[in-house]
């Protein structure tokens, strides 16, 4: 089973991180899921895979009733993102998908309806959670060419889907970044082959340095908080991507 | 870490799968069918030309022959509704893997958080749903097995046809020896769709 870590809480308002669990094969990627919760509502977001939806739904069950949430926000099309979308539904059918516009008709092989989806344009938008204004940020080609953030400007976390993910080794697995020297040279082979344009990440980076960030959460790997925020987003612009070492 | 195989990869194909590969096996054996089907059709057109050739003396065998050949286009319909159940077989049979799949997992869920009230409504409902499921796929196993009972009763006909061409090629007069070629030929091709659709009628999907 995974393990949940109230990472903000501002009364009910909360971000619990889904993370780390012992019994995962080593063969599956892995994945960091969020859950952010306002006036008894839940926004789940980057859900995971189908295969990791019992440790995921155990470890979020000790902290919220699965059929109160309300909201899934899907980062991109991965599978490792969102396969796991039609067990969700079951606890609550009304559950709104949000995503890019572009995997609005390739998600629904996941399952759901046309009234599950509610498509994100490029610019971005505001999802609201019980009156709590959530906003997609285009982080588009990186590394999903319909690529979303989600940005809570009240609890200043950005939920930055797999910019900054890193890919841990098993005697690294803290939550929070703790020495971002050490750490980002986990981060470093991910972010040259993954994310594929450096036009796009430059527009990324002058985006989020507008944006009061106190947690940059990644889908893999550790949450960068503080001052390793801006470290990550300076060393991240000064980045080569799209690059293949052959 | 382990190395346990996720929820979904642990077994055998069992159940549904094992389903999907007998249907697969069934569709093989129906596309044979057809393609001995079309080759009866052209014998079928040969074998009246001879018997027109061999005039009076091979009436017989020409009537047999055209019998023949609406045979072969009538196993070819019958073979083609066939297929129509089959893809039926594969929607139903689909249907329930992916709901076997999700199941498993939340079963999976349930081993971890047994008194979780929400999950067990979930189970209950979709418990429910794969009762349902597993009717509508009956329905349509008894729908297929029925229709290779037919096309069985249809096969043996033209095995009827087909021995009674060997007879009437025995008054062919000269052309006797060619008659007796194409009935026994006819006689074959009957044999070889008669030992398909059996293999049909046996398969482990009608016994599910």
């Amino acid at each position: 089973m995974k393990k949940t870590e109230i990472i903000y809480q501002n009364g009910d308002h909360k971000w619990i991180a889904i993370v780390r669990d012992p019994a995962k094969p080593d063969f599956l990627i892995d994945t960091n899921e969020y859950l952010v919760t306002h006036g008894g509502q839940g926004m789940l977001l980057d859900p995971g895979g189908l295969e990791i939806f019992p440790a995921v739904f155990s470890a979020l069950a000790t902290e919220f009733d699965p059929s109160a949430i309300t909201g899934i926000f899907a980062s991109h099309q991965d599978p490792d993102v969102i396969s796991s979308l039609a067990l969700w539904l079951e606890f609550n059918p009304e559950m709104r998908c949000h995503l890019s516009w572009m995997w609005s008709s390739f998600i629904p092989h996941f399952g759901g309806t046309a009234a599950t989806f509610s498509p994100i344009p490029d610019e971005g938008m505001t999802i609201l959670l019980a009156g709590l204004p959530l906003q997609a940020v285009p982080a588009h080609y990186l590394h999903s060419s319909g690529n979303f953030n989600l940005y809570d400007r009240s609890a200043k976390i950005l939920f930055s889907g797999d910019v900054g993910a890193a890919l841990l080794p098993a005697e690294q697995q803290g939550l929070f970044v703790e020495d971002f020297s050490t750490h980002i040279r986990h981060a470093e082979g991910f972010h040259r082959r993954w994310m594929g344009s450096n036009e796009a990440k430059r527009q990324w980076c002058e985006r989020v340095s507008q944006l009061n960030i106190d947690m940059l959460c990644p889908q893999h790997g550790a949450i960068y908080r503080g001052e390793d925020v801006q470290r990550f987003i300076n060393w991240f612009g000064s980045l080569q991507v799209g690059l293949l070492r052959t | 870490m382990t190395d346990q195989l996720p929820v979904t990869l642990r077994s055998e194909p069992k159940g549904a799968a094992l389903d999907l590969l007998h249907i697969v096996r069934i569709n093989e054996e129906i596309k044979a069918i057809v393609a001995v089907a079309f080759k009866i059709n052209i014998m079928a057109l040969n074998a009246i030309f001879l018997a027109k050739r061999a005039g009076t003396a091979a009436r017989g065998f020409g009537v047999l022959s055209n019998e023949l050949r609406s045979f072969s286009s009538q196993l070819r319909e019958t073979m083609l509704a066939l297929n129509g159940l089959i893809h039926g077989s594969v929607g139903e049979v689909s249907v329930l893997l992916q709901d076997s799949r999700y199941n498993g997992v939340l079963k999976s869920a349930v081993s971890i958080v047994p008194l979780n009230s929400r999950l067990s409504a979930v189970m209950a409902r979709r418990d429910q749903r794969t009762v349902e499921y597993r009717g509508r796929l009956s329905k349509v196993r008894r729908a297929l097995r029925s229709s290779v009972d037919d096309a069985c009763r249809l096969v043996e006909l033209g095995g009827v046809l087909a021995k009674s061409a060997k007879i009437e090629a025995a008054y062919g007069a000269g052309f006797s020896a060619s008659l007796a070629q194409v009935s026994g030929e006819f006689d074959g091709v009957v044999e070889e769709i008669r030992v398909s659709l059996d293999t049909l009628r046996r398969s482990n999907f009608f016994k599910g």
